[in-house]
């Protein structure tokens, strides 16, 4: 079961000219999602809105992590259960810079973006020897581990977290707690990440990642160390995932252990598989709407995760490829049509 | 001896457990030429060719292409090294086009430093080129772009080989290329076989099929129970009285 719903192996993308072709409707959906983004946001400062813009923030940076998880769940075939490790470290790191050093966006980010990629490094080494079901579990007891110890440390504020986190200053006199200036520098950052996986999958090393997934033993008799393939993928989306997190204390002015537990994990692995694996755009769009409507679900009844879980249930029944990835082929279908038309 | 010899095995042993499943054997491929191993089932043809090609490390012995000691290596280093290999059990990337498992294999033939795997795959010239090269050769343009998986058999096994092809190995490792083909595509394999050596290709075949071994090899290693029981030209082998006892003797039924 496991396997069938959570490790798409057959129902990823069709690769190259399929791709190719699909790449379209998969542009103009993303195209859409960030126009959208972009008006919700004027629209929301323009009635003088607050909350739901702080919520879109935290949606999108909840995006990011989507897509670190998107890149080794639905590219590379790997399940990551403890993701949240990566996205509460950036978090607590980005916070203890800001708290100590300096209130810097910019050397919040990169101090938090230095260590998840070590802790990526020093995870992947560990992690990535496993494949399947282990690697999954893997990831799972490193995010339980490193939680447990932020948990029980009281220098970070043991279970309370570290709480009193000052706004970051990005210059020009820009400050993080400007509702609608965060909200553009986040969707903005994450535009960036998503621009720049879209473009890394058509890369030699992109396209290996699909290889990972479909035969990974045939690789070294290519030419290619898997292993090294799959080091870089995975440090990559720890990267990710931190430079998410380090964004999370800038809006909420707080961190805490819970960042890491399963709960965000397994949020981010929902979040990708409703919005559609591997399409990338997807996982952006999940996290968007999840995060939204546990938010509002939230606001009404304390039991949102039976709404929620019934909608994975419904989704994974009705668009087993997600929504994205049941929406691409319709559009792309319907995009081929009206080219055949006009070329008529 | 050395000169025209590409591959040199030198008292290769491995062993599973309490079973020698390649005990000592010693044998060259010679430049330019098709060398074969054959033997029954279970003489360990097919573990000596994974020790070869550095699928699985040996216990002792030596593995020695074109002078350079590649003993216990793993795959990608001895592409590097010019060996390349084809698989018994077709082993593609099946969800991916024809085209796409040609492209990850090719890529090998793009020098240059790591970062330029970081450009987008049309900058890499050298490897659409020999893709190209490759479906032209291996008469696979009419299904270059469907998925691996939805090929026929004798599709796939032509895939298999071309993939092998499209570093541009000096040795080429051949296990069991005819394997589940018909009579016409087995012919057609022989011919393509013998193609690539004219080219200046070297072969090493595991292959099942003893008739085409003897039409298409220059020199034949005979396996049994793990150890090398004879080796010489076609001929002479066949007329080996120990191989026919082991080998045709049983086999010649069947074949």
């Amino acid at each position: 079961m496991l396997e069938t719903t959570l490790h798409p192996q057959g129902r990823a993308l069709p690769a190259a000219p399929n791709r190719g072709r699909r790449a379209d409707a998969l542009r103009w959906i993303a195209g859409a999602f960030f126009l959208a983004a972009l008006a919700f946001g004027i629209v929301a400062w323009a009635v003088g809105d607050v909350f739901f813009l702080r919520l879109a923030t935290e949606a999108l940076i909840y995006g990011g992590l989507a897509l670190s998880v998107d890149l080794l769940l639905g590219r590379t075939g790997l399940l990551p259960l403890g993701q949240a490790l990566f996205f509460g470290l950036g978090a607590y790191v980005s916070a203890l810079v800001l708290k100590h050093w300096a209130a810097s966006f910019w050397l919040a980010l990169a101090v938090a973006m230095a260590a998840s990629a070590l802790a990526g490094l020093m995870g992947g080494l560990i992690a990535i020897r496993s494949k399947g079901v282990y690697f999954a579990l893997i990831s799972f007891g490193l995010a339980q581990v490193v939680s447990k110890v932020v948990y029980n440390t009281r220098e970070l504020g043991a279970s309370d977290g570290l709480i009193g986190v000052p706004a970051a200053q990005l210059g020009a006199g820009l400050s993080t707690a400007l509702p609608l200036g965060f909200f553009l520098v986040v969707l903005a950052l994450i535009f960036a990440t998503w621009a720049l996986l879209s473009w890394l999958m058509d890369t030699p090393f992109g396209r290996q990642l699909a290889a990972v997934r479909g035969n990974e033993q045939r690789l070294a008799f290519i030419g290619v160390d898997p292993w090294r393939v799959k080091l870089a993928v995975f440090v990559l989306a720890a990267t990710i995932a931190g430079a998410s997190g380090a964004l999370y204390p800038m809006l909420r002015g707080f961190v805490s252990p819970e960042l890491m537990f399963f709960q965000v994990s397994g949020n981010a692995v929902i979040n990708v598989i409703v919005g559609g694996t591997g399409t990338l755009i997807g996982p952006l769009l999940g996290s968007s709407l999840l995060t939204g409507l546990r938010s509002v679900v939230g606001s009404w009844t304390e039991h949102h995760h039976i709404a929620i879980g019934l909608l994975f249930v419904i989704v994974v029944i009705l668009a087993p490829r997600g929504l994205v990835g049941g929406l691409a082929p319709r559009l792309q279908a319907w995009l081929d049509r009206r080219r055949d038309q006009e070329l008529s | 001896m050395s000169a025209d010899n590409i591959l040199q095995v030198r008292n290769l042993s491995v062993r599973f457990g309490a079973l020698k499943a390649v005990d000592d054997v010693s044998f060259d491929a010679r430049q330019g030429a098709i060398t074969a191993v054959i033997g029954p089932n279970g003489a360990g043809k097919s573990t000596l060719f994974n020790l070869v090609s550095g699928a699985f490390r040996p216990h002792s012995g030596r593995v020695t292409l074109a002078g350079r000691d590649i003993t216990g290596q793993p795959p990608q280093t001895l592409l590097a090294a010019g060996l390349a290999r084809s698989f018994q059990i077709t082993n593609l990337f099946f969800e991916l086009p024809v085209r796409e498992n040609l492209r990850l294999a090719a890529q090998f033939v793009e020098a240059g430093p790591w970062w330029r795997g970081l450009r987008p795959v049309q900058a890499s010239r050298a490897a659409l080129q020999r893709v190209d090269e490759l479906i032209e050769q291996f008469d696979l343009a009419a299904d270059a772009d469907e998925v691996a998986g939805a090929l026929s058999h004798g599709q796939q096994r032509r895939l298999e080989i071309a993939m092998a092809l499209a570093s541009r190995p000096r040795l080429l490792l051949l296990d069991e290329p005819t394997q589940g083909m018909s009579h016409a595509d087995t012919q057609d394999t022989a011919g393509l076989i013998r193609g690539l050596v004219q080219r200046g290709l070297s072969i090493l075949i595991v292959e099942h099929d003893v008739d085409l071994v003897m039409k298409l090899s220059d020199h034949v290693v005979v396996m049994h129970q793990g150890a090398k029981l004879a080796e010489g030209p076609p001929a002479a082998v066949r007329a080996d009285p120990a191989v026919q006892a082991a080998y045709f003797g049983k086999e010649a039924q069947h074949a």
